[in-house]
This record gives structure tokens, C-alpha cells and sequence, in this order.
């Protein structure tokens, strides 16, 4: 390709239509942007979770663990085989609450550990000169008092803690005073989690923990020589009943799994503003296409092959592509803080507990940024390149080659989609692949190209009926507008479909949204029956095992105005090849004062299936559980427990909405036979009539004292509590949207103002032959909103279409939950209303470029 | 004070207000006295028993198990061998109710000298006794550290085994002569203070026969072991840097176990003493001024830089024994970073000399501590 060609033809183009350049280009940015977000965002949760694994796992191969709960300190005593091995340390893990100065909270990793034997896992430096080289012994001692800890420089010098300053640290419900006894260096286990890891010994830790009598797991160093492989193998064979031996990484891929769904969705939602992105590269190309015919007549009669003309078009093309994504990347990045926030709330309150930055960017990103958008821009690009390079010379020049603006509404307009939404219904009978909803999404998509190959059908349906309402509403500037529109239709066709899509998913996700939220929240008026709720205070979602201290259970009990309550213990068991939760409950409880919500059996026979489950292996599931584990009520499941693989029978199955990875829930007597008995992790508790619960709740709480830091919620707060963390969740589905929606608007805007420049002379005539600048600017921006209103018609029926793919194929797949269908009316009118008047907005600029044309100097042209 | 409360319900006796004030205050004198005093000192007049003396001592807080000995294989390949069993009380109560809270650490070396090839292997073990990875019974004779064992069998024959990468030891011990007490009155005095001493007990001449186990190929020997059990509270003061420790086992039946202390000016020191035990197992004490120790020869260990005098004159003048102790190989230093943080020499050794004029000749163990480092006395203070 000749440069000086493309110098000329190509970039003076490009800079003197900079408006549309910038355009496009801020287009492709943001849509490469958002994926670029979504991914780091997505990497940052798990990345942090599994660094921290690793990190803190220092040189651990193998980790015996327990089924669930850890393993009975005692069963150690079977285990001296296991130095055969390498290095044995057992490990008590888990997080407090550090209250520091100036009321700043921060979580603290603790690792407990018997230093004698750890030495050999994991590196530890301690700060001070004095500190290091410590003999075992010497380094025991720090730790021997059960109020002792040892943090990390980093997190000292943030918060300027020293050797033997004091501060509060709260483990579940406990809060005590610690002393630090010494920093460690910021090198091995002491970088996880940025710098907020501390050093226990095990007995303080099991003491801190209220986990006397068992630890979490046991890390094991193999030999050096020993294969990991068949030591893996053979450790597995000889471990008792009950435990398991696994790569520390494996907890990594677990939680990865969990949030899998979570993130496959955000990843889909992110790349529809990409695809937005797209079709204003397609725009931008054929446009310029379109008013260059003449030149490319020129250059053709000048002796340039149709080839070059076609590689002109796709490097302008490329040109676009390339900034747009070297922008997108850098935009993503930025954007990836914001989307981490967003996110946050979810992930922690959903699955795991890691606040992470987002990851910084890697070659991968840059991969994923050109490897996508710019062979997807050529591919836009592609068609009206390939009509430029069939341009004749000739005809071009003597402008009788005018190419086709005329509309027919030929058989393909409306044969396309009802093909593809017959497409779209196979999909959305198919099941999942795995555990995503592929089909799901290939469902969408084709319900996506429908309503992309109908915008041409539609445009021509409402210009037709429009001629004469227009005219009746606005005059001859309606009147005006609608025939500028009719005789433009492919080429404003992609812009509004790319709008119409845009809208469409926006209308979708808030249909889904709506439906969802309703769902919810019957479900909490059903479900959410207690009158308080209370949980240790550093218990911040369902993954920690923050549990109640008897203490404080007896001080509840010792209430007079308490009725009922109900301990309820859960904790992550690995099922399978995932997490699950499994969950303790006092059926006698829930049964006389609960209410879980049965899917089946329904009332009264929910009621004896739950009474069956008292005493014997019967268990109820959520409906999670069911669908992603593909089991119904009446069957079997095998779960690890201490005393070996048992296998437990579904009696009921439930609706929950508060966890998506299947919740397992057993009596508490049943739970005992196998787990023994276990500290609660959250209580449920039933208030005698007339008792004030507000007052109730504040009385409980000023005999807990400072000494214990628990939260109580009351019924009404629990409910607003459950709503917030939904409505926190879909803070990111609108972010995307918005951003998205934007892109399009960006799309209508430009689109008209090439329409404007193109139908300049037609624009001068109307000035010469008696318009004013004000009708002028009002026929440019009821095109706009026209534009805006196809859209957003198309986009609600669309949107509802896809809306329902969502709700019953993608989130059933991904999630397991079922949502009750609901149509969002006052949102769909605020809605259209907004996007009429977003759409009327951006035709004001190419309006008042129309308005400023002068007469003459077109006419004169001429 | 669990028996204390029982007595006091088995008696029924009148005023049951007066005695319940009683007890109360007893329960409280002995929670105080138990915190104050922590550990039990080895005081002077101590009986020992042999049915639980081998046991361990909690009340005290250092207490230790020393095996040593000289075998030899069918083929008459010559092997040393050293196996000890510590224990330090850290915390006599601990406070948190935990299995892992730190009542005593455990700690344990095992050497092995494989005289004929001048190789000399060891290793150590320390942990806390946790969920039962290491301990000492009271009861009966068991200390543990892991996977080695000291313990006695029925027949109160003692039964050692120990083994770490490619060497190590299992051997059978009978107890051969009666069991020698250290010292006066049952103390070994070992500082200038009263309870700077320990109860002392040896069994210097243990037929023993096992296995021993070097580079991975087996050898089944037989021999002499020596048994030290010694317990106390605060053995050492500051100003002992360390002392020389010899174990020597004679071939006309006689036993001699000899220490001096080094003072850090390097001064003798006072507490110097020893044992002769004859054939028969009669012991005779011997004082600070009854022998002499002479070092001949030093090696320095290229480790530590420490200089070990590991070729010895030893004279017992009232006794006519002159006799030449030497190392059978240099090196026998223990580094022992992972468990007691010490640096020692321990090793076999050979002796040759004359007892009245007689040519005599016999074997043992010699033990210097204190030549690198920290010295001893602040350790075992």
C-alpha cells in the first residue's frame, strides 16, 4: 500500500472529519475499556485469593484437611507416617479484626502455627537485629503468651504499632488486647495479603479462635527427592477415614470455580459495549465510503487497483482500531479500580473475603485488546471497504454511480430474524455447557443479530407510518425530517441498531433486575421470619467461620424476653469438584417459628419432611443446589464428613437467593453425629409477643459489653441489609450499561452529523427558499430523536425478549435461581423517555452545524 | 488440692463453716505458693526409688536422659553412639486450657561415630508436647521425642530406638550394675546456692545389644551403653562457662565418671566432683581435689571455631590411675541450631594408661560444653 496514498487519502480525511474520528475512536476505547475492566476486575478476586494461598502456603506441597471443619486435633496422633514424607506443621488460619487508632478497622490474616515445626514451611524474618537468628526456642518464646502476636513491618509502620504496643483484635465475637512481640520482614508468608498476615502460636490462636481441640489443616514439606505425584497418591491411600490430602493451589481453583458463573457474566455484559463499539467502526468506514465516491472514482481512473483501494479503507480501519485500543487499554485499567469497588461488596458478601487491587495490566491484556479489536474492527470494516474497492471508475466520476439510499423492503428485511429468533428458541431450550450457560448466550446473540437485521425493516414501517403524524405534530419540519430519514435508511440502519442493542440489553438486565429484586423480596417476607439475627461482628460473609462464643449465647438465653432461638452453624465443604455450604439449624425451631420457603414438597408436606429429617440422614437443599448438582428431592448425595463418606437423602428443596454455590442444610442433631458439636456461626432468635425489639436488641447488646462484638440485626434490617447487598451487586451490570448506552448515543450523533454534511446542498436549499435557522435546527433534532425512539421501541421489545432468556435459561444455568417473571413498567417509560430526550440532545450539535451553514456558499458551488 | 476437698467431704465433722473456711484458705495458699516457687529445686535429702525415679520429674523444670556407649559389630567394626532426651519446663500452668500451650519443650540428639570410617552422623528433635509428639511419663519409664523412644520393657531391660535419614540406633540395654547416686545426700551440687544442684543417678554399665544403622546398611553390634538421669531446677550460675564431662569404662570392671566446671576467668571451679564405681557397683565419691584433668591436645572445629581439648591426661593420685583420654575421631561437635541452640563436643573416645602400675584400658564418652558460644550457665541457668 502506498503511504503517501493513505497519508492523503486516508488520515487528511480522517483529521478533518475529526469529530467522527474522535468519535469513533472513544467508541472502540471504551468498548475495549470495559473488557479490559471486567478482566482485571474479575483476575483481581481470584488472583487474590489464590496469591494469598500461595503466599501464605510458602513451601507447603500437600495439605491434609478435614471434611469442612478442619480435623480433630487428635487424629494428628495417627498421622507420624506422615513424617516420612518431609516437614509436618498443623495450621490454624483465619481472620480478625485489628482496631486500631483513630477507630480505623482493619482484617488481619492469622496464621497459628507451632513455630518449632513451621520453620521448615515457611520463611519468617524478623525485623530487628536482635530478632533475627532467633533459635526455635527463642522465637516460641515471643509467641508463648496467648496474647501474643507477631505482625508484619508493613502493616506496624501503617498504623505505627512497634514491639509492645498494644491494640484490640476481635476473633469472631471476642475482642481482647494483644501485644506485638515482633515484625516480620516484608519477605515469604509476611507479603499476603498485602502485609495484613500475623503470626500466632497455635494454642493462642485455637484459644483466640474458639477452636480448642482442632486445626485447620496440616501443611506438609515433602523431602527433597520425594515425587509430588506419587506422594500425593500414596498419602492419600493411607490417610484415615475422613481426611483428604490436596496442593495447597487446589483452594485457589475452588474458589475460582465459585466465582466462575459470576464472572462469565460480567465478561459477556462487558463485551456489548465492544460489540457497540464495533458497529460505529462499521459506521465510520462505510460513511466515508459512502461521500467519498467521486474520489475513489478519481483514484480508480488514476490507475489505483480496486486492491488498494480496498487495503485503504481497512487500514483506515486499522488506524482507528489500533489508537482506540492502545486508549482502551489504559481507560480499562483506570476503569478497573472503579469496577473492583463495585464488585467488591459482591464477591465478599457472596463468596470470598479478598479486597484486591485489580492486577496490573499484562501482556494477556494486550492480547486479549488487539487481538480482539482489531481484527473484530477489520472484520466491521470489511463490507463497506469491499463495496469501495468495487467502486467503477467511471461511473463514480460521472456520479450516475449514486449508491442504493433508496430502501425496498425486499423478503430478506424481516426473513433474517424470524429465522435467527427461531435460532434463538433452539438455544434457549439447550442445556448448559458445564456449568455456563453457552447456549444461553448463543440464544441472546441471536435474538441480538434479529433485532439488528430488522432495524431496516422497522425504519421503513415507521417513516411510513410517521409521514403523516409527524407532520400533524410538527409541522413541515416533522414532515421534513421523517422524508430525510426515509431516504437515509441504510445508512442510519446500523447506528440505530447499534442504539436498539444497546437499549435492548439495558431494558433486558432491568427487566431481569426488577423480576429478580421482586423475587427477593417475597422471598425475605416468607423467609425472614426471626425477630433478631445476630452474628459476630467480624463475620462478613458466608465464607469465613466466625463463630459465636458460648458466652455470648448465654447471656442471649439469660434474655427474659427471648422465646426461641436457633443456632445455626455453616461452613464451606468441598463437594465434588466445588464448594458448597452445608449448614446446621434446629429443625424443631425453624419448624414452629421459620419459614422456609419449599419449592417442593409444598405447606404441609414441606413441614412433615422436615420433621423426618430430625434424627435421621436427611437433609434439605436450596435450589441452587438442585439444579448446578443436577439432583431432585428423593435423592441420595454422598458427603465427606470426619467419620468418612455418608450418604444423606434431599427431603426438601428450598428457594434461596443469598448464596448462589448450593447450600446443604442438616438438624442439628444429625450434623452433631458426624461433625460433633460446633460453635454457631450466626443466631436466629425469637422474641416473645409484645416484647420491643429495638429495646431487646440494645439490652442484649449492653450486657454483651466491649468484651464481645457482635452485630444484631432486627427483622426490619435484615431485610434492608439482604436488599442493599443485592442492589450492590447490580451496580456494575448498570455501570456497564450506561457505558455502553453512551457508545451509541456517540454512534446516533455522529451518524447525523455526517448525514448533515452530506445533505449540506439540500440544507442550503431549504435556507435559500425561505427556512429559518431554527427550523433547520428543529427538523435535525426530531431526526435525532426518531432515531432515538426506533430505537428504544425496538430495544423494549427486544429487551423483554432477551430478558427472558435471561431469567429463565442464563441465571437458572449460571446460578440456580428461579425468578419470577415481572415487567418493570415505570422504568421502561422513564426510560424511553430518557433515551428520546439523550437522542434529541446529541442531535443539537450536528444541528447547530446545520444551522450555521450559509446559503450562498453552497449554492454557489454548485 | 483436688485431695483436699475430698478429705474434707469424707470427714464429717462438726463446724462445717469453720472447715470450709479452712480449705478455702489452704486452696489459696497453695495456688500462691505454686505461682511463686514455679519449680521444684533439688534440695539435699532426697530419696531416690528406683520403681518411678526413672520416670520423669515434672515438678522440676530441666531434666534429662543420656545414653552413650561404645559397640562393636560381629566384624569388629567400631561404633560410638549418643541418644539424649530433654526436657525444659517453659510454663508449669499454662493458662490457656489448649493441648499445644507450652508446658515443657522436648528436645533430642541422637550421634552416631562410626569409629573405622571416622564418620560421625547426628540430629536432633524439638518439639512441644502438643497432642502427644513428645513427652515423659511418670508413671512408668517412657520419654519420646517423635519417633525416638527411650522406655523400659517387663523386664525393666531398657529399650532405645532412633532413627533419622540413612543412620540410627536399636538397641536392647540390661541393666547391668545397680543404679550409682551422684553427689551427697541425693544432690549433685552443681553452684555455690542452695538448689543450684540436681538429683543425679547413673547406670554406668549397661550390656547392650542392637542395630545400628550408618549410611543405610545395618550392623548388629553389641557393647556398653551408660545411662545418665539427672533433674533439677537451676543447675548452673552465671559464672560456669561450661564444663568437661567423662564417662570411662575400664577393663578390669571399674567406672569413673568425672566433670569439672570452667569458670568464664577462668578459674576451677569448686563443684568439680566425680564417681569411682568399682566392679561390684560400689560407688565412692571423688572430690574436686582428688583428681586432676589436663588437656594435651586441641582440635578446632572449622564450624564453630571452637577450640575442643579432645586428648586428656586424667589422674585419681589416691586411686594410682594415670590415664590418657583420647577422641577415637575429631570431630564429634554437635550444632544443635534447631533444637537447644548449643554448640558441644560429644564423642567416643579410647583410654590407655596404668591403675598401680598395671597397664589398663577401657573406653567411654566425653562431653565438653561451653567452648562455643553462649556460655552454659546462661543456658541451663
Amino acid at each position: 500500500m502506498n503511504m503517501r496514498l493513505f497519508q492523503q487519502f486516508i488520515l487528511r480525511h480522517l483529521f478533518n472529519e475529526r469529530l467522527r474520528s474522535v468519535a469513533t475512536i472513544l467508541g472502540i476505547a471504551l468498548g475495549i475499556a470495559v473488557v479490559i475492566a471486567i478482566q482485571l476486575t474479575n483476575s483481581s478476586s481470584v488472583r487474590g485469593f489464590a496469591a494469598a494461598v500461595e503466599t501464605i502456603s510458602g513451601k507447603t506441597s500437600i495439605e491434609i484437611t478435614g471434611a469442612g471443619l478442619g480435623l480433630d486435633e487428635l487424629k494428628l496422633r495417627e498421622l507420624g507416617w506422615l513424617r516420612e514424607y518431609g516437614f509436618v506443621s498443623p495450621i490454624i488460619e483465619g481472620d480478625a479484626r485489628a482496631n486500631l487508632a483513630n477507630n480505623q478497622r482493619e482484617t488481619l490474616r492469622i496464621l497459628g502455627v507451632d513455630i518449632l515445626k513451621d520453620r521448615s514451611i515457611r520463611d519468617y524474618k524478623l525485623q530487628t537485629e536482635a530478632q533475627q537468628n532467633l533459635t526455635p526456642t527463642d522465637f516460641l518464646t515471643l509467641l508463648l503468651d496467648p496474647r501474643s502476636i507477631v505482625l508484619t513491618e508493613k502493616f506496624a509502620n501503617k498504623y505505627g504499632l512497634t514491639v509492645n504496643s498494644q491494640f484490640t483484635l476481635t476473633f469472631g465475637d471476642k475482642a481482647e488486647i494483644f501485644t506485638v512481640r515482633g515484625l516480620l520482614k516484608n519477605e515469604g508468608a509476611a507479603r499476603a495479603v498485602d502485609g495484613n498476615f500475623a503470626l500466632m502460636d497455635i494454642a493462642a490462636a485455637q484459644l483466640a479462635f474458639n477452636r480448642l481441640g482442632r486445626i485447620d489443616r496440616v501443611d506438609v514439606r515433602l523431602r527433597d527427592g520425594v515425587s509430588l505425584d506419587d506422594a500425593e497418591v500414596a498419602i492419600k491411600q493411607k490417610l484415615p477415614e475422613g481426611l483428604n490430602a490436596q496442593r495447597p493451589a487446589r483452594r485457589g481453583r475452588h474458589v475460582e470455580k465459585m466465582l466462575a458463573a459470576f464472572h462469565f457474566n460480567l465478561t459477556a455484559l462487558s463485551y456489548i459495549a465492544l460489540i457497540v463499539g464495533l458497529f460505529l467502526i462499521y459506521n465510520t468506514v462505510s460513511i466515508s465510503v459512502i461521500t467519498r465516491r467521486e474520489e475513489i472514482g478519481t483514484l480508480r481512473a488514476l490507475g489505483v487497483t480496486s486492491k488498494t483501494i480496498l487495503a485503504l479503507f481497512l487500514a483506515e480501519a486499522a488506524a482507528l482500531a489500533i489508537i482506540g485500543c492502545a486508549l482502551g487499554l489504559a481507560l480499562g485499567r483506570l476503569l478497573s479500580f472503579g469496577a473492583v469497588k463495585l464488585t467488591a461488596t459482591t464477591v465478599s458478601s457472596l463468596y470470598i473475603a479478598v479486597a484486591a487491587a485489580p492486577p496490573a495490566l499484562s501482556l494477556k491484556h494486550f492480547i486479549i485488546a488487539f487481538g480482539i479489536g482489531l481484527p473484530l474492527s477489520l472484520l466491521a470494516a470489511a463490507l463497506p471497504a469491499l463495496e469501495a474497492a468495487r467502486v467503477s471508475p467511471t461511473a463514480a466520476m460521472r456520479g450516475n454511480d449514486r449508491l442504493e439510499s433508496r430502501f425496498r423492503l425486499r423478503k430478506l428485511y424481516w426473513l433474517t430474524p424470524l429465522i435467527l429468533l427461531a435460532a434463538a428458541c433452539f438455544f434457549a431450550q439447550q442445556k448448559s455447557f458445564g456449568e455456563l450457560p453457552l447456549f444461553g448466550y448463543a440464544a441472546a446473540l441471536s435474538i441480538i443479530a434479529a433485532a439488528a437485521f430488522f432495524v431496516p425493516a422497522g425504519l421503513f414501517f415507521v417513516t411510513r407510518v410517521g409521514k403523516h403524524w409527524l407532520a400533524r405534530f410538527f409541522n413541515i419540519e416533522g414532515q421534513l425530517a421523517n422524508s430525510n430519514l426515509a431516504g437515509a435508511i441504510p445508512r442510519i440502519a446500523i447506528s440505530v441498531a447499534a442504539l436498539a442493542i444497546s437499549l435492548a440489553m439495558m431494558v433486558a438486565i432491568a427487566v431481569m433486575i426488577g423480576s429478580f429484586r421482586a423475587t427477593v423480596e417475597y422471598w425475605i417476607g416468607q423467609t425472614l421470619q426471626a425477630d433478631l439475627y445476630l452474628r459476630p461482628a467480624t463475620r462478613s460473609n458466608v465464607a469465613t467461620d466466625a463463630t459465636i462464643s458460648p458466652e455470648v449465647e448465654a447471656i442471649i438465653r439469660a434474655h427474659p424476653s427471648i422465646l426461641a432461638m436457633d443456632r445455626f452453624r455453616n461452613f464451606d465443604l468441598p463437594y465434588e469438584d466445588a464448594l458448597i455450604t452445608l449448614g446446621a439449624g434446629d429443625f424443631a425451631v425453624l419448624l414452629e417459628h421459620g419459614g422456609l420457603q419449599f419449592k417442593t414438597p409444598r405447606e404441609a408436606e414441606a413441614k412433615a419432611a422436615m420433621r423426618s429429617a430430625i434424627g435421621t440422614n436427611g437433609v434439605v437443599v436450596s435450589e441452587s443446589f438442585t439444579i448446578k448438582r443436577n439432583k431432585a428431592v428423593g435423592d441420595e448425595i454422598k458427603l465427606n464428613t470426619p467419620k468418612g463418606e455418608v450418604m444423606f437423602r434431599i427431603v426438601g428443596e428450598y428457594f434461596d437467593y443469598s448464596s448462589d454455590r448450593g447450600i446443604v442444610v442438616m438438624d442439628r442433631g444429625t450434623f452433631a453425629k458426624y461433625w460433633g458439636e460446633q460453635l454457631p456461626t450466626s443466631l436466629t432468635i425469637y422474641l416473645k409477643d409484645g416484647v420491643n425489639h429495638e429495646q431487646t436488641r440494645d439490652e442484649i447488646l449492653a450486657a454483651l459489653g466491649d468484651k464481645y462484638q457482635v452485630l444484631i440485626y432486627t427483622n426490619a434490617a435484615i431485610r434492608n441489609e439482604v436488599l442493599r447487598i443485592f442492589d450492590s451487586t447490580f451496580a456494575i451490570t448498570y455501570a456497564l450499561e450506561v457505558i455502553a448506552i453512551f457508545v451509541a448515543i456517540l454512534g446516533v450523533a455522529s451518524t447525523l452529523l455526517t448525514l448533515i454534511l452530506e445533505r449540506r446542498k439540500e440544507i442550503a436549499m431549504l435556507r435559500l427558499i425561505g427556512a429559518d435557522k431554527k427550523q433547520v435546527r428543529k427538523m435535525v433534532v426530531i431526526e435525532a430523536a426518531m432515531m432515538g425512539g426506533v430505537s428504544q421501541s425496538i430495544g423494549v421489545v427486544v429487551g423483554v425478549l432477551l430478558s427472558l432468556v435471561l431469567i429463565y435459561v442464563i441465571n437458572v444455568q449460571s446460578f440456580g435461581w428461579t425468578i419470577q417473571f415481572r415487567l418493570p413498567v415505570l422504568f421502561l417509560v422513564q426510560s424511553s423517555v430518557l433515551i428520546l430526550l439523550a437522542t434529541a440532545l446529541s442531535g443539537i450539535y450536528p444541528a447547530a452545524r446545520a444551522a450555521r451553514m450559509q446559503a450562498t456558499e453552497q449554492v454557489v458551488e454548485e | 488440692m483436688k485431695n483436699q476437698k475430698s478429705k474434707g467431704k469424707g470427714q464429717r465433722v462438726k463446724g462445717r463453716h469453720l472447715l470450709f473456711f479452712c480449705l478455702i484458705v489452704v486452696a489459696c495458699w497453695l495456688s500462691f505458693a505454686f505461682a511463686e516457687s514455679d519449680w521444684k529445686q533439688a534440695l539435699p535429702g532426697y530419696q531416690f526409688d528406683f520403681n518411678r525415679d526413672h520416670a520423669s520429674h515434672p515438678e522440676h523444670k530441666i531434666e534429662w536422659w543420656y545414653y552413650t556407649g561404645n559397640l562393636t559389630a560381629k566384624d569388629g567394626h567400631r561404633f560410638g553412639y549418643q541418644l539424649t532426651f530433654f526436657r525444659v519446663g517453659v510454663d508449669k500452668q499454662p493458662q490457656n486450657p489448649s493441648r499445644w500451650a507450652v508446658r515443657d519443650l522436648y528436645m533430642a540428639h541422637l550421634a552416631v561415630t562410626d569409629i573405622d570410617s571416622s564418620q560421625f552422623k547426628y540430629a536432633e528433635k524439638l518439639n512441644r508436647a502438643g497432642v502427644g509428639w513428645a513427652g515423659a511419663e511418670t508413671n512408668v519409664y517412657r520419654v519420646w521425642n517423635e519417633d525416638w523412644e527411650a522406655k523400659h520393657d517387663d523386664a525393666k531391660r531398657t529399650l532405645l530406638k532412633a532413627f533419622d535419614d540413612g543412620f540410627g540406633i536399636e538397641f536392647t540395654l540390661e541393666p547391668g550394675k545397680a543404679p550409682t547416686i551422684h553427689g551427697e545426700s541425693g544432690v549433685s551440687q552443681k553452684g555455690t546456692q542452695l538448689g543450684n544442684a540436681s538429683h543425679y543417678y547413673s547406670q554406668t554399665r549397661m550390656p547392650t545389644r542392637g542395630v545400628i544403622v550408618m549410611n543405610g546398611q545395618r550392623f548388629d553390634v553389641a557393647g556398653d551403653s551408660w545411662m545418665d538421669h539427672e533433674f533439677g531446677t537451676s543447675f548452673l550460675e552465671k559464672e560456669q562457662k561450661g564444663w568437661d564431662w567423662f564417662a570411662l569404662q575400664l577393663d578390669d570392671g571399674t567406672d569413673l565418671m568425672l566433670y569439672q566446671f570452667r569458670r568464664n576467668d577462668g578459674a576451677l571451679d569448686s563443684h568439680t566432683s566425680g564417681t569411682l564405681i568399682d566392679g561390684a557397683g560400689k560407688a565412692t565419691k571423688l572430690s574436686a581435689k582428688e583428681f586432676t584433668l589436663e588437656p594435651l591436645a586441641a582440635w578446632r572445629s572449622p564450624q564453630t571455631n571452637a577450640e575442643y581439648p579432645t586428648k586428656w591426661r586424667v589422674k585419681i593420685p589416691s586411686r594410682h590411675l594415670d590415664l590418657e583420654v583420647d577422641a577415637t575421631m575429631k570431630n564429634q561437635e554437635l550444632i544443635t541450631n534447631g533444637s537447644t541452640g548449643v554448640s558441644y563436643w560429644e564423642g567416643a573416645i579410647v583410654v590407655t594408661g596404668t591403675r598401680e602400675g598395671q597397664e589398663v584400658k577401657g573406653r567411654g564418652y566425653l562431653e565438653m560444653t561451653g567452648y562455643a558460644g553462649a556460655a552454659m550457665g546462661m543456658v541451663f541457668e
